[in-house]
This record gives structure tokens, sequence and C-alpha cells, in this order.
């Protein structure tokens, strides 16, 4: 594969807080669940894109990956992350904090 | 008195990196090191791996990067890397390169980071017609790209003029 532009760095978003709970089978076996509340909680964690791809693509997608915070460590084509943002990412804020490459 | 005020409501922010990663170039990231080490690692491995040629970018004071012309296999790319590691008993570069391992990938930055500024090329050495040409084109991209964001957070930031 060719080369790929990486945009990473630390990020602060806004995330559903997950809830677990507990519910007795049939079988009589405690299952475990998770369901996702209203609730929100802000995280700051640390993402990385990888977009491959054309020169418009990759200017675009580098710019809409400064509102859409990576969902862990994306890699991407520019084209698909631009037609489905949402699917890579949330809504964020890139963070100023010490990142290693 | 107040003239013209632009964007309020566009918000920007360049406070992540940007970087180019790739698979198939040899790549050397050398933190807390003077430049005359730095010089000597890259020949030596440029001789022992025949790599043909090399650029020295410099990151920061004492932080360089170096890039090798020869095309390479992933395999092949972190062997290389980790005879330096274990050659030289460099711990920043041994971190980074179990970082690169973990990632499948070496990746080396291109914008600027908090107070340090954008890697520069300090020096050249032998053939630079195949993976340097590649990276320094693609280095290219990315720096217009990263112009472009600049310009666009000058515009969207407001601008207010005072009339004296």
């Amino acid at each position: 594969m060719a080369k790929k532009i990486a945009v990473y760095g630390s990020y602060e978003a806004k995330v559903h807080v997950r809830q677990r709970y507990w519910k007795k089978r049939i079988d009589g076996v405690k299952q475990r669940y998770w369901i996702k509340t209203k609730r929100t909680k802000t995280i700051e964690q640390s993402g990385r894109y990888e977009f491959y791809g054309k020169g418009k693509d990759l200017y675009k997608a580098t710019v809409k990956a400064h509102r859409f915070m990576p969902k862990g460590f994306v890699t991407v084509s520019a084209e698909k992350f631009l037609e489905n943002p949402e699917r890579y990412g949330f809504e964020g804020e890139w963070i100023e904090r010490e990142v290693e490459s | 008195m107040v003239l013209r005020v632009n964007g309020l409501n566009e918000k920007w922010n360049l406070k992540s990196v940007l970087g180019i990663t790739d698979m198939e170039t040899v790549k050397l990231d050398f933190d807390m090191t003077p430049f005359r080490t730095v010089r000597y690692w890259a020949f030596r491995t440029m001789k022992w791996f025949k790599l043909k040629g090399f650029i020295i970018l410099k990151s920061s004071k004492n932080n360089y990067h170096v890039i090798f012309d020869k095309k390479v296999s992933w395999k092949e790319n972190m062997h290389i890397v980790a005879w330096v590691c274990l050659l030289s008993q460099h711990k920043a570069l041994t971190k980074w390169f179990l970082m690169q391992c973990i990632k499948e990938g070496s990746t080396l930055r291109v914008s600027a980071k908090k107070e340090k500024p954008q890697p520069r090329l300090v020096y050249r050495f032998g053939s630079e017609n195949n993976q340097i040409a590649e990276f320094l084109a693609y280095r290219k991209i990315v720096k217009s790209i990263i112009t472009k964001l600049q310009r666009q957070k000058e515009l969207c930031t407001p601008t207010i003029k005072t009339q004296t």
C-alpha cells in the first residue's frame, strides 16, 4: 500500500454512558448486558486516523478530521471517510497534550 | 470603531498532528541525540544494508528523523530498525520502534507539534530517486494541506479592525 497521512493526537469528546445490567436466562444463567443511556460523559483519550487516497480527498478528510474524533485507531480511505464520517468518528475537539508518533 | 468581524461562528483548531505513514521506507526517529551521532548511525545503516542514500530532517533541537532511499518490505524494514536499536542502545528509538511494530506502519511527523516546528531537511547523502523522492512529494502534499488549514483558520478567527 502507498503512503498514508496520519492525523493523530489527544482529544476530548462527549460519549454516551453505558450501563450494565443482568438478566436471568431461561437456562438459569445470569447474563450480563450493556445499554447505551442518554447520559453523556466527557472523555479524554488519544486516537489516530490514517487516510489514503487522492490529494483532494485527503485534504477534505483532514479538514473533516478536525471535527470528528477517531474511534480508536482508524485506517480508512479518505473517500470512504468523507461519505460517512460518523461511522469512523464522533464529534469532539482535539486538545494539546504530549503525544508520541 | 469596529469595521469588520469575520467568521465568528466557525471554530478551528490545529491541535492534532499530521504525519506520513508507510511500510516500505526505512525510517529512524532519533530523539535527544546530537547530529554527529545521528549521521554516524545513518551512514553505518546505509552501508550495512545497502540502502543507497538517506536524508536527515531536524524536528527540533537534538531531535532528528532519518529516511533511507531503498524500497524494502515491512519485514526487512523492521529488521533494519531493530538492528539499529540493538547496536545503538538508544532508548527513545527502541520505544519508537516498538510503537511502530504495534501499529504496523512507521510514522514520522510533518506538521508542527506544540512548540516544536515542522521538521526541516538538514542533510542529504547518496541517491534520492526512490523512497526519498516519494516521501518528499508526499510531504509537499501534507504541507500544502497544513497551509490551507492555517489559511482557513486565519479567515475564521475574528479580525477586528479599529480605526485610529
